[in-house]
């Protein structure tokens, strides 16, 4: 199978995927209990006015007309209002999508650019003062959940030294140096322990493939020892990595909820919290599918990224 | 050719025969290889010595734990974590003890090759066969195309090996060489792609790519079935009488010995037993370990592991034995066995055998040995090993080779 076929298989797969946790997402929010019209209104509202905007809201219908309504308007892209703010999801979404991705997306070429390297050096001088600094860091980073990295780089880069503003966000369509300023802290808490797991991964994938036949040939052959670790060895030491990464992606995104509170940052994450909150049915559907859409689609990279690095995998077969 | 008369002797100090024969293209003198563990010293190549000439297919026989794998990786600096001593281990006259880990790269894939047991795990999964074999191509350094780490990387990673370029051209060519067929299509297979016999014939190529005049098999059939196994020893024999390269053929198979080699050695426990040319091994073995072996290769009829014939194990290397180390299965063995072995040579030229049966003061029809003098054999024992009392320098413990 080619690699266009595979991919489009594999992006009709990931749209089910989304279809089923849309579903299950509909259905949950209304077991929850507690109604978004009562909340709305306040505890004291009269028994009348809840009921009068339950009927606005279309609460009162039976579930399964609900459902194939909201269906048919995700079809049409609109993923509907909130009831809290009368604003449309989809604006909401986007307005809060930017400051998460920003976030996700630095901690994880953050940690890549630590981890790959610091993993490799740390296989190739083994028990040597690297591979102890290496491997000390990345069990600190993996021992500290990313909120209380989070407080104490806040405590020290922002409160004592002041070199960034501890809260908020700024858009990167106001300057990259701000906009940089304002998310690196939380990158680095979100990256540090997904960093510190994929680093001791690394490590181990490195020094297994050290041992590997095909590395005594290299050396047999006479090629000198970085030419052996980063031609023979690498791109083998990556294979099971990358599969690690991607799955290692869920955590980092369950990571950036709580970072996003620690910073004041309105994310994803704190838009997602409030709507529970609130029982914004719309929002929190909304909320739920754009993560999804991510994982799922971060995932699908990561598949095809395997596929190419390893020939002994062809596209859409499991040799 | 040139008129001129060729030097009938070689400069050199230690030169003092009137013979003017060729030195050896290997001379290898009481090798010891020895690795440190936390069990203790494990000894795994205990006092080695042989010669390899040039155009010579050299058979080192033994049983898996006699040490004749890490024999070949000793040569090459390869033995990691293990000291390597020897009174002489020279290639072409080059002491190659006293080369460091970068002149040894520069020996190793161009004047000495290796060939592995496992040609599944041997050649990189990631990488096509044509590229492995380019590669040793350009580090021969004839094809003038860079070999820097930039460039290599740029190869894998980013524009791929051209297949317009020489050293591309060459890995094709050698592809056809060993009898691939669809060289040009082969090469930009991967391994995993080609059946087990084809990626031994790769490594045969990759091994003959940087010209090389020795070339280490170490068990190359073993891993295969027995019809591919021929084919690739009639490859490897084919490639000798072509380009005149010597094979250093290590086994356990006295078969494929009897098949494919000029000279032997058995070895045993990391020590040498007997060393003869082939023939002469097969039809007067002399050492009661060869003799074993022979007796036990099967008959085509026959199912069983030839080493069931004799009896008992070989020694924990931690802890061998004083003296002799067969002597714990030996039938021959009396009181001399305990005392460390020498060489003792018999009269057909090469043939030495490290047995105390052969002590000149130790009566020996073949079969019955009497102990006629213990203490002038004794004598005689000391007085061969002052005779190889040489200085033995030390190598450099290239464990860690990544660095
Ligand atoms: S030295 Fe002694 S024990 Fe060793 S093989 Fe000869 S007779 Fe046997």
């Amino acid at each position: 199978m080619g690699m266009r076929r595979y991919i489009a298989k594999r992006v009709a797969h990931a749209l089910v995927v989304i279809y089923i946790v849309a579903t299950i997402v509909f259905f949950a929010v209304r077991a929850i209990p507690g109604d978004p019209a009562r909340v709305l209104l306040g505890g004291d509202a009269s028994a009348e006015a809840i009921a009068a905007l339950r009927e606005e809201m279309g609460l009162t219908e039976p579930l399964y007309v609900q459902y194939i309504r909201w269906m048919g308007r995700i079809l049409q892209g609109d993923l509907g209002t909130s009831v809290f703010s009368d604003q449309s999801v989809l604006q909401m979404l986007i307005g809060v999508a930017e400051p998460t991705l920003s976030i996700a997306g630095l901690g994880m070429l953050i940690a890549l650019l630590i981890a790959i390297p610091a993993g490799i050096t740390s296989a190739v001088k083994q028990y040597q003062w690297e591979d102890y600094v290496a491997t000390t860091v990345s069990f600190i980073g993996i021992s500290m959940p990313g909120f209380w990295i989070g407080i104490v780089l806040l405590i020290i880069f922002a409160d004592r030294l002041g070199w960034v503003p501890a809260f908020g966000y700024v858009s990167f369509r106001q300057g990259i140096i701000p906009w940089l300023k304002h998310i690196i802290l939380p990158a680095l808490a979100v990256g540090l322990p997904y960093g510190g797991i994929l680093m001791r991964m690394t490590r181990s994938s490195m020094m297994e493939v050290l041992n590997e036949d095909y590395m005594r040939t290299a050396r047999a052959k006479g090629l000198d020892g970085r030419l052996i670790v980063f031609k023979h060895g690498l791109q083998n030491a990556l294979i099971p990595i990358v599969t690690v990464a991607g799955i290692l992606l869920g955590v980092l995104l369950g990571g950036v909820v709580a970072v996003e509170i620690v910073f004041g940052i309105q994310g994803l994450g704190r838009l997602l919290i409030a709507s529970i909150q609130r029982r914004d049915f719309p929002a929190i559907q909304g909320a739920v599918i754009l993560i999804s859409f991510v994982f799922v689609f971060m995932n699908l990279l990561v598949d095809v990224l395997y596929t190419s690095i390893n020939p002994q995998i062809k596209y859409g077969g499991s040799e | 050719m040139s008129s001129q008369p060729r030097p009938t002797q070689r400069a050199g100090p230690s030169v003092s025969t009137t013979v003017t024969e060729e030195p050896p293209l290997l001379a290898v003198d009481n090798l010891h290889t020895t690795f440190t563990t936390e069990r203790g010293d494990v000894p795994a190549v205990d006092g080695v010595s042989f010669a390899i000439n040039e155009g010579e297919v050299f058979g080192i026989v033994g049983e898996s734990g006699s040490g004749k794998s890490v024999t070949a990786l000793s040569l090459l600096g390869l033995a990691d974590g293990a000291t390597v001593t020897a009174d002489r281990l020279c290639f072409r006259d080059e002491d190659l003890l006293a080369k460091d880990e970068a002149a040894l790269r520069e020996i190793r894939g161009n004047d000495i090759s290796m060939i592995f047991q496992d040609p599944m795990s041997s050649l990189n999964p990631v990488m096509t066969v044509g590229e492995q074999i380019a590669e040793v191509v350009r580090h021969h350094g004839d094809v003038g195309e860079s070999q820097s780490l930039f460039a290599e990387l740029r190869r894998k990673y980013v524009t791929g090996t051209s297949e317009s370029s020489a050293s591309w051209q060459r890995a094709v060519e050698l592809l056809d060489t060993v009898g691939i067929p669809d060289p040009a299509d082969r090469a930009n297979e991967y391994p995993h792609q080609l059946s087990g016999g084809m990626k031994q014939r790769v490594m045969i190529a990759q091994a003959l790519a940087g010209d090389p005049d020795l070339i280490i098999a170490d068990e190359p059939t073993t891993a295969l079935d027995v019809t591919i196994e021929a084919q690739i020893l009639n490859e490897l024999l084919d490639l000798r009488d072509e380009f005149g390269v010597s094979i250093m053929l290590i086994t356990h198979d006295l078969a494929v010995v009897r098949e494919t080699c000029d000279r032997v050695a058995v070895m045993y426990a990391g020590e040498m037993m007997e060393t003869a040319d082939t023939r002469t091994l097969f039809e007067d073995p002399r050492h009661p370990y060869t003799r074993g072996l022979i007796d036990s290769i099967p008959r085509t009829d026959d199912d069983r592991e030839w080493l069931d014939a004799i009896e008992g194990n070989v020694p924990d290397p931690t802890a061998k034995p004083q003296g002799c180390p067969f002597r714990t299965r030996c039938d021959a063995a009396f009181s001399l066995c305990e005392e460390p072995l020498v060489a003792y040579s018999a009269e057909e030229p090469g043939h030495r055998t490290w047995c105390h049966l052969y002590n000149d003061a130790v009566a020996n029809d073949g079969d019955e040995v009497q102990r006629v003098d213990d203490a002038e054999a004794k004598q005689l024992i000391q007085e061969h090993e002052a005779s190889d009392d040489l200085v033995t320098p030390q190598r450099p413990n290239f464990g860690g080779e990544y660095r």
